[in-house]
């Protein structure tokens, strides 16, 4: 399925360092808190892809999926669709609580594993 | 289809350490994230390369703009690259000492018949904090250019923070290995042969699957197709083999790789809440 072209973009004041914004996608309709779409500037796959698999572990999510619209813009799309128990933006500061927790947790284990040195260790002939 | 829930914390067992190379198992985690910390060692690790370069003398077989790259492609020591600033954020009006380090070279060729090589060994740094990469005391450098007599190449090259995102030669690594499902159980390729498996050699990581045919990440698959693999078809083993290029150890640029990624989280977080004050109605 391909993202929605979003038809109209909030207004928003201008941020220093704005590096998220909302793209309603709905016209006349209304806008409808469950259902968003984000524009994350200066990011790509590295943080589109990851952050789609962990918003789809939520089980509050009915839809996630991100785009990259144009390889020359740094920027991303991340659509978001939830119940109605939360809203999109509360489930993507889920999304990044969580994958900061897991980064945090690599990151441990890592150092840990390092300092354990179960590992292999040589160093190349001259 | 959504995929399963993973049980417990990701897991990471590291299987060879050396002074450039890490070689790791990452488990439990999804393909997103393998990814994510993938790109994020080759793309988002700072480290220090020559970008600017200014050329007093040059009077080698090589044009300047040749040189240039050159330079820029040498791998740059520099512990504190952390601490220091991206030019294009620096306060400063060209660069200073917080967002550069200058490295001067001066080469002259005076001996008939016999030919100067001018290497990264003689590119001589303005500060102790900052040299360009060396494997060994018998390590001779990289070879920039080569001087016939009479020729003379004088120049000052200045070191600048950066990511492999704007420029490979920032990137610390060489090469990142990433291998998932050695076996090709979950059949997300699909492998040409003329006659047989053979023409497919396994790679080493095939060994760390477990005998029989079954890896320990797989479930036992419904309608007894036991250890035909998980149940929601998704790899959650990666195995990782980073080449650091000499300029950061390999360690480091996994560690630096996890706290960019982290830190995203921390500035898309706060952006978030920065968006949502403007969007009272909306929320």
């Amino acid at each position: 399925m391909s993202l929605q072209e979003p038809d109209k973009v909030v207004a928003v004041p201008e941020l220093e360092g704005l590096k998220i914004e909302m793209l309603a996608a709905g016209g006349g309709r209304g806008m409808d808190p469950t259902a968003v779409t984000f524009c994350l500037f200066e990011e790509d796959h590295t943080l589109g892809n990851v952050l789609r698999w962990i918003l789809m572990k939520n089980p509050e999510v009915e839809f996630c999926g991100y785009s990259v619209p144009d390889p020359f813009e740094a920027k991303v799309h991340l659509r978001v669709q939830t119940s109605e128990k939360t809203t999109a933006v509360e489930a993507l500061h889920t999304g990044l609580d969580q994958l900061m927790e897991v980064c945090d947790t690599v990151k441990d284990k890592f150092q840990e594993e390092v300092k354990a040195e179960r590992y292999e260790v040589y160093e190349e002939d001259p | 289809m959504p995929p399963t829930p993973l049980t417990g914390p990701p897991t990471i067992q590291i299987r060879k350490l050396t002074a450039e190379t890490v070689d790791f198992v990452l488990g439990n985690t999804d393909l997103g994230v393998a990814n994510a910390l993938r790109r994020s060692m080759i793309s988002e690790v700072p480290t220090l390369a020559i970008d600017k370069v200014e050329f007093e003398e040059n009077t080698t077989v090589l044009a300047d703009e040749f040189l240039a790259h050159r330079l820029g492609l040498i791998p740059i020591v520099c512990a504190g690259v952390a601490g220091m600033n991206y030019n294009q954020d620096c306060t400063c009006d060209e660069y200073c000492d917080q967002c550069a380090v200058v490295f001067d070279l001066d080469v002259r060729c005076d001996t008939a018949g016999d030919t100067v090589n001018v290497t990264s060994r003689q590119l001589i740094p303005r500060t102790n904090l900052a040299q360009s990469v060396q494997s060994a005391d018998f390590d001779d450098g990289i070879l920039l250019v080569k001087l016939r007599k009479g020729q003379h190449i004088k120049l000052k090259a200045i070191a600048m923070k950066g990511t492999g995102k704007e420029h490979a030669k920032w990137s610390p690594v060489a090469a990142v290995g990433f291998e998932y499902d050695p076996n090709n159980r979950l059949k997300h390729l699909e492998y040409w042969m003329e006659e047989t498996e053979d023409e497919w050699p396994k790679s080493q990581n095939a060994n760390e699957e477990q005998e029989g045919g079954q890896s320990a990440e797989m479930t036992d698959g419904p309608n007894g197709m036991a250890g035909q693999g998980p149940l929601d078809n998704e790899p959650h083993t990666f195995y990782f083999d980073v080449e650091s290029v000499g300029n950061v150890p390999p360690e480091e640029i996994f560690l630096s790789a996890m706290r960019v990624l982290s830190d995203k989280c921390i500035t898309a977080g706060s952006a978030l809440d920065g968006q949502g004050a403007g969007m009272g109605a909306f929320l």
